[in-house]
């Protein structure tokens, strides 16, 4: 495999099953023993196959339904694939509204757990601790369980994770979504210096000036499937075209 | 060539730093959350060994010498057997954070999970060290066959982790596992030689201590620490063929139900 790809994905399937009328007492189950519920079968993902660069940041776009967070979870390797190929070069992280945190810990302990998961040692989190919580504007309550925190404050400790470590390859779903007006500033600040300049990152967004100005390739999909994966303003106008 | 393989794999990873630090975690939640913290994690076989000792040689005058030190052992690998299993069922629900945004591999946390565990039986070992050599009146000198522990450890620590393995991945397709396991631990527990007599419980149901794959690494436990003499060779190699098929099928189970975790959960 040439040793700048990050990630290649060939045809890659997925489908859920969904049950439609679950029977989840005992009483409905005993009246409901000979009517099982209905299984339904949705695919999400239909023959997906695209190939991202390190270094690469690839945009992603589509109506909502479209398979867009499949797709980012399969590509983390947070799913598994039904069909197809894939092969991923890297620590990954998948980042929406937050990290995976535990609210049972505190900052600090979620800090060092997170970072660690991201791939880094402990003496590397030591280094960018302060830079961290100081980033998510959190040095009061460092050592606060996080299920005391506002979701505001837990998804500053999330991203500011995600931005001071950071892992080979980062899945970014709608994170501009992220803090009050002045942290959104300050995220973008940082997406644009650091994440932009040498990290692989896949962008989720429904904000097309955002995927114009950052990414040169994007994939847009419909229905599961992928439609055009290429130059971004091509991809742009094909989804406006779909939203008329 | 291969060691060197090894230790560059070692320096550049942070795997086993990454494990360590959430069994220490773990642990701290687990002892430090509660009022009684850490004194719990020692005080449970001692409360324990009082209700069995108060029972076996009180009341139904078991004849087996030393007999308080002879519980001491059967709880501590049985305890560590029943949370190391039964504490591991939600694992993947409860840790779901740690991997529903990354390609961590899940093994990990188990692994993690029973280190946590191995330091309360750390604890507990030392603490059954203290009484036997410093408070049980019919102790023996402590011999080399006692260095036997560690293996008999190791055992208990894969067959623990085949298990978790096997009951959390099942878990997460039927979530009555949990319910169906405390029936069958129960059972278990009155299946294993831990007040019982040897003699007597080889009599009464003989093959078990074949069967039972805990209850072998409870007999060699005694053996080599209580008698210092060597662990009985077929047992030990039968208990130790458990664990590793135990933990061939978990891997198996993991890779795939335990794949499908984030999502069915």
């Amino acid at each position: 495999m040439e040793k700048n790809i990050a990630l290649i994905a060939k045809n890659i399937g997925k489908t859920f099953v969904i049950t439609e009328d679950s029977h989840n007492t005992v009483k409905h189950r005993l009246f409901n023993l000979f009517n099982p519920p209905r299984r339904k079968k949705v695919e999400a993902l239909k023959n997906v196959s695209l190939d991202v660069n390190k270094g690469e940041c690839i945009g992603l776009i589509g109506r909502n339904g479209c398979g867009k967070s499949t797709l980012v979870k399969v590509l983390a390797g947070v799913y598994p694939t039904d069909t197809g190929y894939l092969k991923i070069n890297g620590s990954t992280m998948l980042m929406n509204l937050g990290v995976g945190m535990s609210h049972e810990l505190t900052a600090r302990e979620n800090i060092y757990v997170s970072a660690s998961v991201l791939g880094l040692k402990i003496k590397e989190v030591d280094v960018i601790f302060d830079k961290i919580v100081d980033f998510a504007e959190l040095k009061e309550f460092v050592d606060t369980k996080i299920k005391y925190f506002s979701s505001g404050m837990v998804a500053r400790l999330g991203f500011s994770i995600a931005v001071n470590a950071g892992a080979d390859i980062m899945f970014l779903d709608e994170i501009f979504a992220v803090g009050d007006m002045k942290f959104q500033e300050k995220a973008v600040k940082v997406f644009e210096s650091s994440w932009i300049a040498g990290k692989t990152v896949i962008l989720v967004s429904h904000s097309m000036f955002t995927v114009e100005r950052y990414c040169k390739r994007t994939a847009y999909m419909k229905n599961g499937e992928l439609v055009f994966f290429g130059e971004t303003s091509k991809a742009v106008e094909l989804y406006k075209k779909d939203n008329q | 060539m291969l060691l060197k393989v090894a230790s560059d794999w070692l320096h550049r990873t942070n795997k086993l730093e990454r494990t360590w630090l959430l069994a220490k975690i773990e642990f701290k939640l687990r002892y430090y959350e509660n009022k009684l913290g850490l004194f719990w994690a020692l005080l449970k076989p001692v409360m324990d060994i009082v209700i069995y000792y108060i029972a076996f040689k009180i009341i139904l005058k078991s004849d087996i010498p030393a007999f308080a030190s002879y519980l001491f052992i059967g709880l501590i690998f049985w305890i560590f057997f029943t949370e190391g299993c039964g504490g591991s069922i939600q694992i993947l629900q409860t840790k779901k954070y740690l991997y529903e945004y990354s390609n961590m591999n899940k093994l990990e946390i188990y692994i993690s999970t029973l280190l946590s565990n191995s330091i309360g039986f750390f604890f507990n070992t030392t603490m059954f060290f203290l009484f036997y050599l410093f408070l049980e009146p019919e102790s023996k000198p402590i011999g080399i066959n006692a260095f036997y522990l560690l293996p008999l450890f190791f055992n208990l620590f894969l067959l623990s982790l085949g298990i978790a393995l096997i009951l959390s991945n099942v878990y997460v397709i039927a979530k009555d596992i949990t319910q169906i396991w405390q029936v069958f631990i129960n059972f278990l527990f009155f299946l294993s030689p831990i007040f019982y007599k040897l003699t007597v419980y080889r009599q009464s149901l003989p093959g078990l201590d074949y069967l039972n794959p805990v209850a072998g690494l409870i007999i060699n436990a005694r053996r080599t620490i209580l008698e210092n003499q060597p662990p009985e060779w077929q047992l030990f190699y039968f208990d130790f063929g458990y664990a590793i098929l135990f933990f061939l099928i978990g891997i198996i189970l993991l890779n795939r139900l335990g794949s499908k975790a984030a999502e069915k959960l």
